[in-house]
């Protein structure tokens, strides 16, 4: 039973960083209907700033800010640079542009600061574990656990009562309607892109304080997550992209601890597919857009 | 136009030595995607140890290196092609990708064409018995490094283990081979567990490491970075205080940095300079010519690979690929920076020094520059 427990801790707090990352993903495909694939490159982005900062000897409390605005400056940037030429083009170009923009970056990445992964220094209490009624919890599973919770309440408020949250929704639900109501489509996509920086660079900082390094090609595995988690949950739909990383996080660590240790080499494919089985019983995702266009045949 | 062709011809044949002055040197290697950690530092020692050889005069005084260069980008088809290519242009020797299985998509080119290949740091036993008499590793075992770490723990008194190894790949997969001899040496290995290269979270196995009473004395990865970091603080955060034993992937800066949950961590690997040490030597240079710190033996290991290339071409007397090969088969002794390499007797895995590194307060703390019990070594495990 305690053991069932302690797993379920370790699921939660991945769970959760899949959530930011799928959450992040899903506010960009809500309003523009793209997936960006450089998303990851935002938590490698995020990464350096924390390894620079480590090296100029910045305090980790100030870092941990920094990288997270460098994450949303960077998002900002890619839309303003990337996407926006190819907004009105179709959703294959835009995909193909986000791939392009992830291996640019990455090429750049190892051509411009290393090719190896760099330390980042991680302050020792993260490393920490607390005993919590016979549990053993890891200092950086509940800060891992707490940010989402704090990051997750937060958007939740913003896109109830703020201003560009609500701009935000009717944009997600109809773009040329909202127009008409006077709602700027720059700004909007701009926020969009902002706050899946910020979500990002959450993610980063769990990510790599964790890790303690980053390399060029940190942002693969998470954004391959955060999509498996998006679609899960129900692609566009941002209560399913958190339900989604949830779910996935579940899956992954409940398979890795109970799978018999002969099919641990397949752990991957069982899990994809029950992935797979959740679709085929709820094609359009776990909680399905409101405006998700798609017929179910 | 026909007579500009024919005067530039003629100037490019005027200006280029004679094919026998130089060995022509093809670098099949990957300088982006996964593998670039591990080839880039290799290549950038090759290009010191070329640029030092030239500087003198060349190999012997007389043969200058010449060096034909292709990104493989760590796939295992970009390889093919790109030793398909540096075969075409008539290059002498090749430099192959670090790990063994973009190696082997080569190993059949190398072969018909008749030239011999080394790869920069691969280290899987399987290598040349699958890739055939043209392909060299430049690298201590997996079975070897395997067998000095296992040796020296169970001498430690350590008795009881536990091994996470991933089937990605042959390099991850030297656990294994950490069992075999734990068990040989009449240790127990009390669980295993597998992970997937970039995996997420270890705080799973963590857990399930942390439920087996007692713990085991030690623990055994072959995982690098990223995984490497992840999964042993997970496995302290989980309140296992066991001897962690690594292998030479984490012999890098982000290990050294980790801060207590690394302290006293054990692991295998290619060199470590020492006072007055061909490494301490190779060390100094480095920072010469490019100015900042060697961060990883990797560099080094370029460097004996080009020093391997030297003494073959000084045996054999010419730079003709099959007798090139055979030189590098019979090579006895040869001085590198981080070791003696020997090729005679062995089936193109060298035999090197492995050096058992310790984290101390964040620093190198050499255990020992151990020679393994030949008996000990387990067979390379086919796959």
């Amino acid at each position: 039973m305690d053991l069932i427990l302690q797993q379920s801790v370790n699921a939660v707090a991945l769970g959760g960083t899949y959530a930011l990352l799928a959450l992040g993903l899903a506010m960009v495909f809500s309003i523009m209907g793209l997936i960006n694939f450089a998303h990851g490159e935002l938590m490698t982005i995020a990464g350096y700033v924390l390894m620079y900062c480590g090296l100029a000897s910045v305090p980790f409390v100030l870092a941990v800010p920094l990288a997270i605005l460098a994450a949303m400056a960077a998002a900002m940037a890619m839309e303003r640079i990337a996407f926006r030429p190819v907004r009105n083009a179709s959703g294959a170009t835009m995909l193909v542009t986000s791939f392009a923009v992830a291996m640019i970056l990455q090429v750049v990445f190892q051509n411009f600061i290393s090719v190896r992964s760099q330390p980042v220094a991680i302050p020792d209490f993260l490393g920490q574990s607390v005993t919590l009624g016979g549990l053993v919890i890891g200092v950086n599973k509940i800060v891992a656990i707490l940010a989402t919770l704090v990051m997750l309440v937060t958007l939740e408020l913003f896109m109830k009562r703020q201003k560009h949250g609500i701009a935000m929704r009717a944009a997600a639900e109809d773009f040329a309607v909202a127009r008409l109501m006077g709602i700027r489509a720059n700004t909007v996509i701009s926020a969009a892109f902002a706050l899946s920086g910020l979500l990002a660079g959450v993610a980063a900082v769990l990510w790599v304080s964790q890790r303690a390094s980053v390399d060029p090609l940190m942002g693969f595995t998470p954004v391959l997550k955060a999509f498996i988690a998006a679609i899960l949950g129900g692609l566009g739909s941002l209560r399913g992209a958190v339900a989604g990383g949830f779910l996935l996080g579940f899956i992954e660590v409940f398979l890795a601890a109970f799978l018999p240790a002969d099919w641990q080499a397949f752990r991957e494919p069982i899990g994809l597919s029950l992935v797979v089985l959740v679709l085929v019983v709820r094609p359009n995702g776990l909680i399905p857009a409101a405006t998700l266009k798609a017929v179910k045949v | 136009m026909k007579h500009f062709l024919i005067a530039t011809t003629a100037l490019t044949l005027g200006v280029l030595p004679a094919s026998a002055d130089t060995l022509k040197l093809g670098l099949a290697t990957a300088q982006t995607g996964g593998l670039a950690p591990f080839d880039a530092p290799v290549v950038e020692g090759i290009r010191i140890a070329v640029d030092e050889l030239n500087a003198a005069g060349g190999i012997g005084g007389d043969i200058l290196i010449e060096m034909v260069e292709r990104d493989v980008r760590s796939d295992a088809a970009q390889t093919a092609i790109a030793v398909q290519e540096l075969v075409d242009e008539g290059v002498e020797a090749i430099v192959l990708p670090c790990d063994a299985d973009p190696s082997l998509a080569a190993a059949g080119i190398v072969a018909d064409a008749g030239i011999p290949s080394i790869s920069t740091c691969a280290s899987s036993p399987t290598l040349p018995l699958i890739g055939g008499e043209y392909v060299f590793a430049n690298f201590p075992g997996d079975n070897v490094q395997a067998t000095v770490s296992a040796s020296w723990a169970v001498e430690q008194g350590h008795k009881t283990a536990f091994i996470l190894y991933s089937p990605d790949s042959q390099y991850t997969t030297m656990p294994l081979y950490f069992g075999d001899v734990v068990t040989a040496l009449g240790g127990e290995v009390l669980g295993e567990a597998t992970y997937n290269i970039g995996q997420p979270d270890f705080s799973a196995i963590a857990t399930q490491i942390a439920a087996l009473d007692p713990h085991p004395d030690m623990v055994m990865t072959s995982a690098y970075e990223p995984d490497f970091p992840s999964f042993i603080k997970a496995l302290r955060a989980a309140g296992v205080t066991s001897q962690v034993i690594g292998s030479d992937g984490i012999d890098s800066p982000t290990t050294f940095g980790l801060g207590d949950v690394a302290e006293g961590v054990v692991f295998t690997t290619a060199g470590h300079a020492t006072e007055g040490s061909p490494l301490e030597a190779f060390n100094a240079l480095y920072e010469e010519t490019t100015g900042a710190a060697s961060e990883t033996v990797f560099n080094a290991v370029g460097y004996d690979l080009v020093k391997v290339l030297e003494a073959a071409v000084g045996v054999a007397g010419s730079t003709e690929p099959g007798a090139l090969r055979d030189a590098i088969a019979g090579l006895e002794n040869v001085q590198g920076a981080t070791s003696l390499i020997t090729y005679a007797g062995t089936d193109g895995m060298p035999v090197r020094e492995v050096t058992l590194i310790r984290v101390t307060g964040g620093m190198r703390d050499l255990v020992g520059q151990l020679a393994p019990d030949a008996s000990l070594i387990p067979a390379p495990r086919m796959q």
